[in-house]
């Protein structure tokens, strides 16, 4: 890749949903589609003129000055609007018609992919196409779809953003307090995609828990940012705390029991407890439980050390509040290493007859480990191998192909 | 929040003559897609339901099944949380058999003892 290429990439990573944005504020008589493909053709434009002529000093004022260029002519075609950015130089947006809690465009167009009419995932589909400027590819492969149906995703969120114009409209004081929770809900999702282990050790991975900590914090910045926001950055970083852990030399999975815990970045983990502490005062929500158990973990001297009673106590009231059959299997494993092993395998057993519940890898692996440790191996090992056929993910398969030759050696 | 019944609709002819390695596919997709639902704390129960069962009317007990609409025969069913219809709808959007045209999903609020 040459440099004019790399410099076209790293500006349109940081600059896309920005420009996109902008040029929406600018008129209303440009839509989504036709503001992205304006924004698309500048980039196109810049990669053609600074092969000629080189990189200009302000290479994002060049592009953008192309792309309302661009979308003056467009609004001229339509012979309305003809005014509209005669006076215009450099501010993008009026303030006095655009007012409102937000400083940063970032945190505004997150607020506006949190729309109540959207799904979490398409929330988060569009937020990672727009606020963190992903493209369609790697989205694709981050929530591991296919680009096809990204593309039929963004395609059905274009059409309610247009009807509805939801990226236009900034929300209002009332909205941003019933829209906060939906945004946490964001932040949360896009770190656990990035946290998810089916992807092994990619660096996309790590900078997609990256971005949704850097969210979390401008909304603890801004004045929007609540308790449940500080209990969320807590639980992210205490995860985060543990990230380089949880890989061993080539790159396999390492469970909890295995991870060194001198790995386990300890100024991550004080920042975090600083937050815990913060988050404290309102009502607990599931980020301030799961961030609770998180805490346990991080403190805890060695796995034989940890709190397990109390860990597996924060669950049950994690499941009074939402009751979740994932969740439901942490707590089982909890229940036994605090030595509830009846309960715990009447837990995991129960899961067993839901339908999706029995197909789902972490269920059998789990099973395959506490029948194993309880001395079962024959038990143990139905339920790995059955585990072995519920994931494609070679480090996942990996990851149970070790458990098993480890217990039959 | 309110709650949402997806009612799973599916070529049944199709479905009859699915490999158990085909079947078993499909509901690895649908586990990783509940457990999407899950992680955002939607997902309220659900399973799929065996192709054949009986259709009662006022007349009779009138066929085993494959049932007559078989073309568009429910297949399953998922209860969801949601803020609203539309979100619901979104939800369903998002699965991949949806997305890829072999599975549609109808999306009906269901009534609490409260609206009813």
């Amino acid at each position: 890749m040459d440099n004019v290429q790399q410099e076209v990439d790293r500006l349109y990573k940081s600059h896309f949903g920005k420009m996109v944005s902008t040029l929406l504020y600018f008129s209303r008589d440009i839509d989504l589609d036709t503001a992205e493909d304006l924004v698309q053709d500048s980039f196109s434009a810049a990669l053609v003129a600074w092969r000629k002529d080189g990189v200009p000093a302000n290479p994002a004022g060049w592009i953008f000055t192309v792309c309302k260029n661009k979308a003056l002519n467009k609004i001229r075609e339509g012979k309305r609007f003809r005014n509209l950015f005669q006076e215009e130089a450099t501010p993008p947006r009026d303030p006095a018609i655009l007012p409102g809690a937000f400083d940063d465009y970032q945190l505004r167009l997150l607020f506006a992919c949190a729309h109540p009419h959207l799904s979490p995932k398409v929330q988060v589909v569009i937020t990672l196409k727009y606020v963190v400027n992903l493209k369609v590819e790697a989205i694709a492969k981050i929530l591991a779809m296919t680009v096809d149906g990204v593309d039929k995703l963004l395609l059905r969120a274009r059409q309610k953003i247009r009807e509805e114009k939801i990226l236009f409209e900034e929300a209002g004081e009332e909205a941003i307090k019933t829209r906060i929770t939906i945004v946490h809900k964001i932040i949360y999702l896009i770190f656990n995609e990035g946290y998810k282990t089916s992807w092994g050790k990619e660096l996309v991975r790590e900078e997609l828990c990256e971005e949704a900590l850097l969210l979390d914090r401008a909304l603890l910045n801004s004045k929007i940012g609540n308790q449940e926001t500080a209990a969320l950055y807590a639980l992210m970083l205490f995860n985060a705390a543990r990230f380089k852990a949880r890989f061993g030399p080539s790159g396999e999975l390492l469970d909890l029991e295995e991870q060194d815990r001198s790995l386990w970045d300890p100024e991550l983990i004080r920042l975090a407890c600083h937050y815990l502490d913060q988050s404290r005062g309102g009502p607990a929500s599931s980020y301030h439980y799961e961030a609770a158990i998180a805490y346990l973990h991080c403190t805890a001297g060695s796995f034989a050390a940890t709190e397990w009673p109390a860990i597996s106590r924060l669950y049950h009231q994690l499941l009074q509040l939402h009751p979740n059959p994932f969740v439901e299997l942490n707590y089982a494993i909890a229940l036994y290493y605090a030595g509830q092993k009846a309960p715990a395998f009447e837990t995991l057993n129960g899961l067993l007859e839901h339908p999706f519940l029995s197909q789902y890898y972490l269920l059998n692996a789990a099973l395959g480990k506490l029948h194993f440790l309880e001395g079962d191996l024959a038990a143990a090992k139905k339920y790995w191998e059955k585990t072995l056929r519920q994931t494609s993910s070679p480090a996942e398969k990996d990851f149970i192909q070790k458990m098993i030759d480890k217990a039959m050696r | 929040m309110e709650k949402f019944l997806f009612i799973i609709r599916e070529d049944l002819n199709v479905l009859k003559d699915y490999t158990e390695e085909h079947r078993h596919q499909g509901m690895l997709e649908m586990s990783r897609w509940v457990e999407s639902l899950a992680e955002s704390w939607s997902y309220g129960g659900g399973e799929p339901l065996a192709i054949t069962g009986r259709y009662v009317n006022k007349e009779s007990v009138l066929s085993d099944g494959p049932f007559i609409e078989a073309k568009e025969g429910v297949s399953g069913y998922i209860v969801i949380e949601a803020d609203n219809l539309d979100a619901a709808a979104s939800f369903a959007q998002t699965c991949p058999l949806v997305l890829r045209g072999t599975m549609a999903i109808e999306v009906r609020p269901m009534l609490g003892p409260c609206q009813g």
